[in-house]
C-alpha cells in the first residue's frame, strides 16, 4: 500500500448511504474503465449508523481499486473531505457526493479540462433537478452572494462534484464547514479555476440533508474568507476598516447630537454626554489597531508563509 | 504544544530497576499524589491486594507531583521493594494532567486505570470499571457514589455535572471524579494538558470513543482541604470550558459572531432610531443616554466579531497540525 501509485484518486465522503454505494461504486467503476488510467477510489464513511460499512466491505473485497476509510463517529462532512484528501495518492483528486446526484460519467469531462492546466475544475449543475422553490433559489442566492464577496466567480459553488491537482489539494486545510469553499480556499492558495457543466439527478433514496439555519455559519465562514482571502497579507487594514464602520452610525447620529449641543448653549450635561461618546470612539479606534497587529503577529508567525510570498 | 514545553521542564526520577526484563504489564495503574504522606502507604497495599487478585502482571505508577511533604520518600522506600512500582517524581506542582501525561508516558500496558489520591475511592471497587471496559466501552469513569466529602462539595459538584450533561450531552453524573479505567490508545489520542484532566470523558467521546460510568464507593477519612471560593469559581470557568470544547472550539466565529451580531443590531437600531428621530425634529438627542448606550452596543458587537476574526486566524494559520477526526479503520 505505501509504495502504490495511481493517477486518479476518487473521493467519496459517505454517511448512511445504504442504498446508493453499491450502484454508486458501480457507476464510477464505469466510468474510470472508459478512460484507462489507474484509479483509487476512497469511500471516508462519516460514521455511518446503518448497513453501509458492511456493503462497502463486501464492495472492497471484490475491488482492489477501492479504500475505505472508517471514523469513529459522525465528523461532519469537511473532516471527510479532509481525510480523504489527506490519504489520496493520486495525481489528480477527484471529489464528489455519495448521493448519487452526481454523475460518475462527467468525471472524463472534468479531467480532460484539468488537463488543460487548471488547478481546479468544478461542476457546474446547470439544470437543477430539484424542487424550484426550496433548493434551486436559495442556492441561487447564496451563490450570487460568495460569488460577490469572494471573488470567485462559478455558477454553482455548491455542486460537490470537482476535480484537482494534488498540488493545490495537499495545501489546503479544510475544517469546520469549510467544504462548501474549497474553490475560495483552493483561490486563497493561488489557484487556477474553471468550471463544466455536469449532469445532476435528483436524489433517488435517502433524504436530502439541507436546512435553512444554516445561513448565519454560512455569512460567517465567508465573512472570515472574506479576510483571509483579501487581507492576510495586512489585516490591519481589515481592522481599519471595520473600525471605520463601527463609527460610520454614531458618527452619522453625533453630528446631530453636536447640533443639539450647540442649541442648548453647551449645558453641562449635553456636553458632558457628548465627550463621552467622543472618548468612547477614539478609545475604539486603538482597540482595533491593537486587533489588527496581534491579526499581523498571527499571520507572521502562523504556518500560511507561501502566502506572503505570493504577489 | 503545551504538553511539550511543561515536559522540557520536569526532571524524571525514575527506578532504575525498571529496566531490567520483566513480562509486559497488562493493566497500568497511574496515582497522581500531592501531599500524601499519610495515606500513601494504605493505598499502595489496597491497590496490590485488589489486582494481585487476578492479574499477576500489572505495574504501579506513582507521579508524586510536587509534594512538599514526605511523599516522595514513602514512595522512594515502597519501590525499592517492589519491582512492579515505578515512582514519578516533579520537579514541581504541574497539575494533575502533567502528571498523568508523564505517567503515561512511562507507563506500557494496554489498559490504563488513573487515579488521583485525593478522591480516595475503594480499590476493590475498580474491577466493576474494569469490566464495564471490557464489555466494549473505550473509557469507563468511575462515580463516586455513595460520596463521603464535604456537603458544599458534593451539591457544587452536582451542579456542575448537570450543566456538563445538557451541554456536553453526555449522560454522566461524575465526570471529574478523577478515577478512570480506559485503553492506552485514548489517552494518547487526546490532548490532556492544563486543567483538561476534568474534562477527559468530553474529549474521549468527542473522538468517538464509547465512554461510560460506574459507580464507585468513595471512602471515610480526611479529605484535602480545598480553596474554596477559588477552586469553585474555576468550576465555573470550566463551564465555559466545556461549551467551548463541545461546541465551537474550531468556529470561533460561528460562537463570537452570534453575540457580536446580536450587539451591533441592538446598536444600529438604537443610533438609527435615535437619527430619525432628530430627523423628524421630535426632540434633541444631545442629552440622552440612549445616544451613548447606542454606541456602546455597535463598538462592543463589532470587537465580538473581531476577536472571533482573530481566533479564525489563528486556527486558519494552524490548520496543517489540526486533525478534526478520528480514524478507526482503513481498509485496503
Amino acid at each position: 500500500m505505501d509504495n502504490r501509485k495511481v493517477d486518479i484518486s476518487i473521493v467519496v465522503p459517505i454517511f448512511n448511504e445504504e442504498e446508493n454505494v453499491s450502484f454508486l461504486h458501480e457507476s464510477i467503476t464505469h466510468a474510470m474503465k472508459r478512460i484507462r488510467e489507474s484509479y483509487e477510489i476512497i469511500f471516508v464513511d462519516d460514521g455511518s449508523s446503518d448497513n453501509t460499512l458492511n456493503l462497502l466491505r463486501e464492495i472492497q473485497q471484490n475491488d482492489c481499486n477501492t479504500r475505505i476509510v472508517k471514523f469513529r463517529r459522525n465528523f461532519g462532512q469537511s473532516a471527510a473531505m479532509a481525510a480523504g484528501f489527506e490519504l489520496a495518492i493520486g495525481d489528480k483528486i477527484v471529489a464528489m457526493d455519495g448521493d448519487l446526484q452526481n454523475d460518475p460519467d462527467d468525471i472524463p469531462k472534468l479531467l480532460d479540462k484539468l488537463a488543460e492546466g487548471y488547478d481546479v475544475v468544478s461542476g457546474w449543475r446547470k439544470n437543477r433537478k430539484d424542487k424550484l422553490l426550496i433548493r434551486k433559489v436559495p442556492s441561487k442566492m447564496a451563490n450570487k452572494l460568495i460569488c460577490s464577496v469572494t471573488k470567485v466567480y462559478l455558477h454553482d459553488t455548491g455542486c460537490s462534484l470537482k476535480a484537482f491537482q494534488k498540488e493545490i489539494v495537499k495545501r489546503i486545510s479544510i475544517y469546520g464547514e469549510l467544504h462548501r469553499f474549497i474553490p475560495v480556499l483552493a483561490k486563497i492558495e493561488g489557484a487556477k479555476i474553471t468550471e463544466v457543466v455536469v449532469n445532476h439527478h435528483p436524489r433517488k433514496f435517502g433524504k436530502s440533508k439541507y436546512n435553512l439555519t444554516r445561513t448565519f455559519r454560512v455569512l460567517m465562514d465567508l465573512t472570515s474568507l472574506n479576510l483571509f482571502l483579501k487581507y492576510l497579507k495586512n489585516p490591519l487594514q481589515f481592522f481599519s476598516a471595520l473600525a471605520f464602520y463601527s463609527f460610520l452610525i454614531p458618527a452619522l447620529t453625533g453630528i446631530w447630537a453636536l447640533v443639539d449641543v450647540i442649541k442648548s448653549d453647551f449645558q453641562t450635561t449635553e456636553v458632558n454626554l457628548f465627550l463621552t461618546l467622543i472618548f468612547l470612539l477614539a478609545v475604539t479606534i486603538f482597540q482595533f489597531l491593537f486587533f489588527g497587529l496581534i491579526a499581523v503577529l498571527i499571520v507572521y508567525t502562523g504556518k500560511k508563509k507561501s502566502i506572503l510570498l505570493m504577489d | 504544544m503545551n504538553l511539550q514545553s511543561t515536559a522540557t521542564k520536569m526532571i524524571i526520577q525514575e527506578n532504575l530497576l525498571e529496566n531490567i526484563h520483566v513480562p509486559k504489564p497488562k493493566i497500568s495503574i497511574i496515582v497522581t499524589l500531592n501531599n500524601h504522606e499519610n495515606d500513601i502507604e494504605e493505598l499502595y497495599h489496597s491497590l496490590v491486594n485488589f489486582v494481585e487478585r487476578d492479574e499477576k502482571q500489572f505495574q504501579i505508577i506513582f507521579v508524586d507531583d510536587g509534594s512538599t511533604d514526605n511523599t516522595y520518600d514513602r514512595l522512594v522506600k515502597i519501590t525499592e521493594n517492589d519491582l512492579r512500582v515505578t515512582s514519578i517524581r516533579m520537579r514541581s506542582t504541574f497539575g494533575e494532567a502533567s502528571a498523568l501525561d508523564a505517567g503515561l508516558k512511562h507507563s506500557a500496558a494496554e489498559i490504563i486505570i488513573y487515579l488521583t489520591a485525593r478522591v480516595r475511592v475503594n480499590p476493590p471497587e475498580l474491577s466493576k470499571l474494569i469490566s464495564k471496559l471490557e464489555d466494549g466501552n473505550d473509557l469507563v469513569i468511575g462515580w463516586r457514589y455513595p460520596r463521603r466529602d464535604a456537603k458544599l462539595n458534593q451539591i457544587i459538584s452536582k451542579v456542575f455535572n448537570s450543566i456538563t450533561k445538557k451541554l456536553s450531552k453526555l449522560n454522566l453524573h461524575d465526570i471529574n471524579s478523577g478515577v478512570l479505567v480506559t485503553k492506552r490508545e485514548v489517552l494518547e489520542n487526546i490532548d490532556v494538558y492544563g486543567d483538561l484532566n476534568n474534562f477527559i470523558p468530553i474529549l474521549a467521546a468527542r473522538q468517538g470513543y464509547k465512554v461510560t460510568e460506574e459507580k464507585i464507593e468513595q471512602l471515610h477519612g480526611e479529605f484535602r482541604k480545598s480553596k474554596y471560593f477559588k477552586e469553585y469559581l474555576q468550576r465555573f470557568l470550566d463551564i465555559i470550558t466545556v461549551l467551548f470544547l463541545t461546541n465551537y472550539s474550531k468556529k470561533p466565529i460561528h460562537f463570537l459572531g452570534f453575540f457580536g451580531a446580536v450587539f451591533t443590531l441592538i446598536g444600529a437600531v438604537i443610533e438609527i432610531y435615535l437619527f430619525v428621530y432628530r430627523i423628524l425634529a421630535l426632540g434633541p438627542i444631545a442629552g440622552r443616554p440612549l445616544l451613548l448606550l447606542g454606541a456602546l452596543f455597535l463598538v462592543i458587537g463589532i470587537q465580538l466579531i473581531s476577536i472571533g476574526l482573530l481566533g479564525e486566524m489563528i486556527i486558519f494559520t494552524h490548520a496543517k497540525d489540526i486533525k478534526e477526526y478520528n480514524i478507526e479503520e482503513i481498509i485496503g
